[in-house]
């Protein structure tokens, strides 16, 4: 499988269509989801001017300042939208969750006031993700839920050896994750690096 | 009241509908003494059926003024509260909506308006004994949260959906000075959530309370007081708690209320200790009377078999608060035959959507959010060959939303084809201008066949990539429509004239980014007052286009939000609705009223 990330759906290489990203690669302005939107044309003949102007000019206008996409789309309600933010962290992983002896985690009482978003980029991906460091106990769990997120980048790697984990200190020095105790681990870490070994 | 008093009152006729029936005064037309016609009219709920009746005559009309005790207000500028209150002398109960739908997806800036307080005012002086108030997308402050609860002394139902500009500190003002209260639903608004202590705010002696909802709320509420008020009401009957209430306390509040109809349960997780799973599982089970159950939130495998003893019974379930898998909802629907309304996260994937398809075959109403709804990754979610099984075994769909990354116009079609009986169609590809995947054509075929096989359809919403024949079809073929959503669609002024040169129902038409300019918009002259109201934003209409507008309809109020930055000859937003009222008089510094 090729790590060169594609930025826009297979569906939409068709040639009437011209695709391009709005978003270069800088992390900084990341977000935890990137958007592509494709400017559109809607008509075989490139020189439109009407259409063309209308849905381009459009749509880089209501771009959102975050960075997420056109305003407003798609139509969801912002208590929804919050909903999903908050569960952001790769939910899917965590239903029913055991640790490594099987058995079930004593989840604490999340006051799901507290997250801890944290920025993790993987050497070689484009686009960051962000997990939510309060939902996660040990860092058993953050190596399943980094591969789980990061899986289809990584070539037939059930246990992501070939990568380490780094970690930025919130002194700024990078640090190998690992070395210190998990409770630790979530006051200092500012963001996290997959680096190919 | 004296019957002598009421004829002797002037008409004050909203309308200037006559009907010919003027010269009654010595001929009447009715039969029946007032008090007869009054109290046959008193059984008439539908508002539309009481507006017909007021149309008859002026008998009918006062008879019916009189008689009628809850007023439905569709745009609260449509008409003002003082209009209201000299027609409708004995209101107990109003519902009013207030901003474009478009304003819940942040389309309309804060400050817009909607402002209920001088709605309260006059009803302080018109209707003190208002006992109900539902209110929608209106702009709802702490200090008419308090004006409400100190000047209508029997108040008893309040709803607010989508509401915002208060804070808890209002419901704290409800909660203390309502004595009488019945309902307090407070769920999915822009609330400041300052804590939960208003909800010990509740005296001792207050055990009227049926309906009790404050899901969306963050904070904490005291879990005694909330136990003692559900122990202490023994009318309630919809009890629907936020995510901070835990499976242990959910028990302890499931125990004091058995008789609960609906419940919005807390968090579904918590740590596993074996005693309260059993326990729980028999508490849901001695619930014999919930119907509707929603919240789950952090809904695990561990947990979810709790609900099991009780969803024979239910009817509506909502999951799209819990992000289950396709297996979990499976397993969790093999015991709920009887669903009718289903609320999910495309999280379960096309498999549990079969999964519906085999399981609820009197499911009428599907609603399908997406988890990460900014996330390119097609693989995710559900694809139209879900909507296809859930459309095989559910024939009598009729309400459906669904969120999708891809869909192809023949899987539209079999969708059409298996549910006929469509009344709301709400389809939402999320990346704009998509076309079928798998043909490369536009979605036109898709919207063609929802319009000329489901007659009955009173609402749509369209997506995808969509030239002008999709409205060709929807002008043509939709006689009962009555909403339509437009976003990202459409290839010129033809399409939007197609729309308002057909459907002979329409009353709301919602359009975002589309290429559809002034003719379009001109196009409508003779319709706009048959709507409730036209919305229009990032299209292609002028000041020039709005103001001939205007001008050739003094009775429509033609809005435009002025945009910072933009071209100062575009209208960026254009809000056209009817009104009795003329323009507005708290319009702020960006709305001009042409």
């Amino acid at each position: 499988m090729e790590l060169e990330l594609s930025l826009s759906p297979p569906y939409q290489k068709t040639p009437s269509i011209i695709n391009k990203s709005f978003h270069g690669g800088d992390d900084d302005r990341c977000s935890s989801t990137v958007t592509r939107f494709p400017r559109v044309s809607w008509n075989q003949d490139e020189d439109d001017d009407n259409n063309k102007r209308f849905f381009n000019g459009e749509y880089q206008q209501d771009m959102d300042g975050d960075g997420e996409g056109l305003i407003g789309w798609p139509p969801l309600h912002s208590w929804r939208k919050r909903f999903m933010e908050e569960n952001h962290s790769g939910g899917e992983g965590f239903n029913g969750r055991v640790d490594e002896e099987g058995e079930n985690i004593n989840v604490m009482n999340n006051n799901y006031n507290e997250l801890l978003f944290v920025k993790v980029k993987m050497d070689g991906v484009g686009i960051a993700r962000k997990i939510d460091l309060n939902a996660i106990h040990s860092y058993q769990m953050l190596t399943s839920t980094l591969i789980h997120m990061f899986h289809k980048y990584v070539e037939n790697d059930e246990d992501g050896a070939s990568y380490k984990l780094m970690y930025q200190h919130k002194d700024g020095h990078w640090l190998l994750a690992g070395d210190i105790p998990w409770e630790m681990f979530i006051q200092t870490v500012q963001r996290i690096q997959m680096v190919r070994k | 009241m004296d019957p002598n008093q009421k004829r002797a009152k002037a008409v004050d006729r909203v309308d200037s509908v006559d009907t010919g029936a003027a010269s009654s005064e010595s001929t009447r037309m009715c039969p029946f003494p007032d008090e007869v016609l009054e109290r046959v009219l008193s059984l008439i709920g539908s508002h539309k059926d009481r507006s017909s009746v007021s149309l008859v005559c002026k008998d009918w009309y006062n008879a019916e003024r009189w008689s009628r005790r809850h007023v439905f207000i569709g745009n609260c500028y449509s008409v003002s509260p003082e209009i209201v209150a000299a027609r409708f002398p004995r209101i107990r109960s109003v519902t009013l909506k207030g901003k474009p739908r478009f304003s819940d997806f942040n389309l309309v800036p804060e400050d817009w308006g909607a402002d209920v307080h001088p709605w309260l005012s006059v009803f302080s002086t018109a209707y003190p004994f208002l006992e109900e108030l539902r209110l929608k997308r209106m702009a709802v402050s702490d200090e008419s949260l308090e004006f409400l609860a100190t000047n209508f002394q029997g108040f008893k139902a309040l709803s607010l959906l989508s509401c915002d500009g208060f804070s808890t500190d209002g419901l704290k003002a409800i909660a203390t000075n309502c004595k009488n209260l019945t309902e307090l639903d407070v769920q999915e608004n822009g609330i400041d959530d300052l804590g939960g202590h208003w909800l010990s705010c509740f005296p001792e002696s207050l055990s009227s309370l049926e309906i009790l909802n404050f899901a969306s709320l963050n904070s904490e509420v005291s879990f005694d007081a909330l136990e003692k008020l559900v122990s202490r009401c023994k009318s309630l009957r919809v009890l629907k708690v936020n995510r901070n209430v835990s499976l242990d306390q959910l028990q302890k509040l499931l125990l004091q209320a058995p008789q609960l109809m609906e419940l919005g349960t807390g968090t579904f997780m918590q740590e596993l200790v074996s005693g309260p799973v059993t326990e729980l599982k028999n508490t849901f089970s001695n619930c014999k009377h919930l119907v509707t159950l929603s919240g789950l939130w952090d809904a695990t495998p561990l947990y979810l078999p709790v609900i099991y003893p009780a969803c024979a019974r239910l009817t509506f379930l909502n999951l799209s608060y819990a992000t289950l898998r396709s297996i979990e909802l499976a397993n969790l629907l093999t015991h709920s035959k009887s669903l009718r309304r289903l609320w999910l996260l495309d999280t379960v994937g096309d498999k549990g959507l079969e999964a519906v398809g085999s399981c609820c075959p009197l499911l009428e109403e599907l609603r399908v959010f997406p988890a990460d709804p900014f996330d390119q990754e097609i693989f995710l979610g559900v694809t139209e060959s879900g909507f296809v099984s859930v459309s095989r075994g559910c024939p009598k769909l009729r309400y459906v939303l669904y969120f999708c990354r891809q869909m192809t116009n023949a899987a539209v079609a079999t969708i059409a084809q298996n549910c006929p009986d469509f009344t709301h169609f709400r389809l939402c590809i999320m990346n704009p201008g998509q076309p079928d995947y798998l043909t490369k054509e536009p979605m036109d075929e898709a919207f063609g066949a929802i319009v000329k096989t489901c007659t009955k359809l009173q609402r749509l919403a369209v997506s995808g990539l969509l030239t002008d024949r999709t409205f060709e079809y929807i002008g043509k073929y939709a006689k009962n429509l009555e909403t339509l959503s437009v976003a990202f669609a459409g290839s010129s002024d033809l399409g939007m004239e197609y729309v308002l040169g057909g459907c002979p129902k329409l009353r709301k038409l919602e359009i975002r980014d589309c290429p559809f300019g002034n003719a379009a918009l001109l196009s409508g002259l003779t319709k706009y007052e048959s709507m409730r109201s036209l919305w229009m934003s990032a299209c292609n209409v002028t000041m020039n286009g709005c103001r001939e507008l205007a001008k050739e309809k003094p009775r429509l109020n033609v809005e435009v939000m002025k945009d910072e930055g933009s071209d100062d000859s575009q209208a960026h937003k254009v809000y056209v609705y009817r009104t009795v009222a003329g323009p507005r008089r708290d319009a702020p510094p960006f709305v001009l009223t042409l």
